[in-house]
């Protein structure tokens, strides 16, 4: 018995752009179809049928996918970010995916190949994937995640002034943990016998999350690569700290690109501890530059295949058939 | 050679859905029966089944199914599962509750599970159907171990993490007592020390139904006539579906859990007709041999038996060849067991015929009484010399014999004792 992974189920046809016009008929098998899911994916669907406006795709994927988490864990759905993972926060198993999948390529009418799921690891990755097929754009480069051994590799910055102890990175921006450990060197003097994280040193930890992004997540252009070493700080705007952080916190950090033209990149940065806020950055602004890519397969492609590579190891849609 | 016991029941079945009701309907000599609504058409014949009540899975969607209150059971558990599927998950936590097991009595190294059903009819034409139409892109993921033969081992291994044994069987209407008999092997030669058996059925149209194109289902319109095995004006078997389960453990974990078992199961043997893939032999050498053989492997005589649970369907050829193999095993050597066949009340539930039998033995056994032959007005002559009790005996045997067979003239003698 074949193994469906490996099988071409999707076919790997092109996307059909929805011309068909959508008749009462279709109405129905789309009702039918999603008849487990809440009223507003019905009618995003039925939106996305008629306009083929993409605009109502996320709430038809946000739909489908709440529809096969288990009842108890779908407000996490609700109330997460892209960055919610399928598998460890959602319980979703690469059966339930396909599932899943399937239920998209009905609704949408749209034909997704087995090869371009197993890199899908976040509510994020889902939305950009479908959203890049349904636009007809090149499929984004899946989430990676890194390592501090990782990080420690491309980034200029070093310990003891590295303030990541793990990220993720994507085509739409980056994550990051890091914890204070209360070993800080900074922390003897900030403040007397009051050890508080400085507000400029959570800056810099987006800063750092930016420039991760700038190096493992950005588009470039062919034949060139973001130079670790043409990265710096230009400005900051919009800052505001919402909570002193202390020793034993762990700042979730993200970033996501919100302009990006030689020689500048800006991004919007949170950073919270649990669900709170502890600082807000409206604008960090970095200046890059392109040098000519040498290592360039081993820097970005190498990369992506490192990515690959990892998710080959351990694939997230590995369906077990031990038929 | 430790022994073997049962110690837990779990029953979905046409009589009844657990232990009290299906134990009321035996003594009372309750049916199960009702005219069947997709089977009221001019062109299907059949009209009766021995239908599941409490359960509604007409749907091939899973998701739409419903069952009686008590039971929880998750979408990503029941996803994967045909109609019998759930039948048997509901009669599984039955008997893990009868059997009074712990989850770590259930989920380890020395504990398996044999399963028996003849997979989802409906579900495979609903997935083939699918495919062939729409492309197997738009079919389920989990449309094979949902329909394929085999279905039941797969789900209810998985769902209950299972650690030891665990198989099915496929010898038609005798699969779920060769489960039951090589489920007895794992215990009685040490390699497993508790062992789940299970059978099931869809019992619906798809399970029913073609065996409309062998002839054999009864077209009695009249739910109180249509199963009438051993009377002469039988017209064929009636189909049911459903889910049991037997519990059955090794003398060593009964003693440590300290467990009263329902009875021991003492032996069993078996033997095949060598005739014809679909008809029993005429004399019913096979089914007289396998219980010849049960009573070689367990040293009980004949004589000593004091209830047979026929296998007996209610066809023609199929109930005179059983009655000519009991005349053989028992008339012509001395003894004259209670003879009588529960499909009378239940229905054939094929692959799961023989554990839920087993399982109606065991009940029988431990509450006292021995289950008549229901709807039998006039006797078949060829049963003459049979002691085929027609209502119902209010004491409980202490030895059972229950037969089963199957397509490809396969017979399975299954010997219970109850001191």
């Amino acid at each position: 018995m074949s193994d469906p992974v490996q099988s071409n189920l999707g076919g790997g046809k092109p996307f059909p752009l929805a011309t068909k016009p959508f008749a009462p008929d279709d109405e129905a098998a789309l009702r039918e179809a999603l008849k487990r899911c809440s009223p507003s994916t019905f009618e995003a669907a039925v939106q996305f049928r008629k306009t083929g406006n993409a605009d109502h795709m996320p709430a038809v994927v946000i739909g489908v996918i709440e529809r096969f988490v288990e009842p108890d864990l779908r407000t996490k759905l609700k109330d997460a970010g892209d960055d919610l993972r399928l598998i460890e926060d959602l319980g979703i198993d690469s059966l339930t995916m396909m599932e899943i999948v399937i239920l998209v390529e009905d609704v949408l009418q749209l034909s997704i190949n087995n090869d371009e799921l197993r890199n899908l690891r976040t509510v994020g990755d889902v939305k950009t994937f479908i959203d890049c097929k349904i636009r007809g754009l090149p499929l984004p480069r899946p989430t990676k995640f890194l390592p501090i051994e990782h990080i420690g590799a491309v980034m200029p910055v070093q310990p003891p002034f590295l303030f990541l102890n793990e990220a993720s990175v994507s085509s739409t921006g980056a994550n990051g943990k890091y914890k204070i450990t209360g070993q800080e060197f900074f922390l003897q003097g900030h403040f007397k016998d009051n050890p508080v994280m400085p507000a400029s040193i959570m800056l810099e930890a987006l800063g750092q999350l930016a420039v991760l992004f700038l190096l493992e997540g950005a588009p470039t252009e062919p034949g060139k690569m973001i130079g670790s070493n043409t990265i710096f700080f230009t400005g900051c705007e919009g800052v505001r700290a919402h909570r002193m952080c202390k020793p034993g916190d762990i700042l979730t950090l993200s970033i996501k690109p919100k302009r990006m033209k030689m020689p500048l990149a800006t991004f919007e940065g949170a950073i919270r501890v649990g669900q709170e806020k502890a600082v807000i950055a409206e604008d960090i602004t970095l200046t890059f530059a392109f040098v000519e890519s040498t290592v360039a397969p081993a820097s970005i492609e190498g990369a992506a295949q490192a990515g690959n590579g990892e998710a080959s190891a351990n694939p997230p849609l590995r369906v077990a058939m031990n038929a | 050679m430790p022994r073997v016991f049962i110690t837990g029941l779990g029953f979905v079945t046409s009589i009844g859905n657990d232990a009290e009701s299906v134990a009321s309907s035996l003594r009372e000599m309750r049916h199960g029966f009702e005219l069947y609504p997709p089977f009221q058409k001019p062109d299907i014949a059949c009209k009766v089944v021995g239908t599941i009540k409490g359960f509604s899975t007409d749907s091939v969607d899973p998701e739409d199914w419903t069952w009686p209150a008590g039971y929880e059971i998750k979408r990503e558990t029941i996803r994967s599962m045909a109609p019998h599927g759930l039948f048997a998950h509901c009669a599984f936590l039955q008997a893990v509750k009868d059997a009074r097991l712990q989850e770590a009595d259930v989920s380890n190294r020395d504990t398996g599970l044999f399963a028996a059903s003849g997979g989802s009819p409906m579900l495979t034409y609903y997935h083939h159907d699918r495919m062939l139409k729409l492309g197997p892109a738009r079919c389920s993921p989990l449309g094979i171990v949902a329909s394929i033969v085999g279905t039941l081992n797969f789900n209810l291994t998985a769902a209950f993490r299972i650690q030891g044994a665990s198989t099915g069987f496929s010898s038609a209407c005798a699969s779920s007592a060769h489960a039951m008999a090589y489920a007895f092997e794992e215990i009685s030669r040490g390699r497993q020390k508790r062992m789940f058996v299970v059978g099931g059925e869809d019992g619906n149209l798809g399970a029913i139904l073609p065996f409309a194109g062998m002839r054999t289902l009864s077209n009695q319109t009249d739910p109180n006539l249509a199963s009438r095995p051993f009377d002469a004006g039988r017209d064929g078997f009636v189909g049911t579906g459903g889910g049991v389960v037997v519990v059955l453990e090794g003398e060593d974990e009964v003693a440590r859990r300290g467990v009263e078992a329902y009875c021991e199961m003492l032996g069993w043997g078996q033997a095949s007709d060598g005739y014809n893939v679909a008809i029993s032999h005429p004399d019913g050498t096979g089914s007289r041999i396998a219980m010849e053989n049960a009573f070689a492997a367990t040293g009980v005589a004949p004589a000593q038996v004091e209830y047979v649970n026929a296998h007996a369907t209610s066809t023609l050829i199929g109930d005179v060849s059983e009655a000519r193999a009991l005349r053989s095993a028992f008339t012509d050597k001395g003894a004259r067991p209670a003879i009588s066949s529960t499909k009378a009340l239940t229905g054939h539930g094929l692959s799961l015929a023989g554990a839920m039998e087993v399982g109606f033995c065991a009940l029988a056994m431990r509450r006292g009484f021995t289950p008549g032959s229901a709807h039998i007005t006039h006797l078949d002559p060829e049963c003459e010399g049979l002691n085929i009790i027609r209502s119902t005996i209010p004491q409980g045997p202490k030895v059972v014999l229950k037969n089963s067979s199957g397509f490809g003239g396969a017979n399975v003698a299954i010997l219970l004792g109850r001191s």
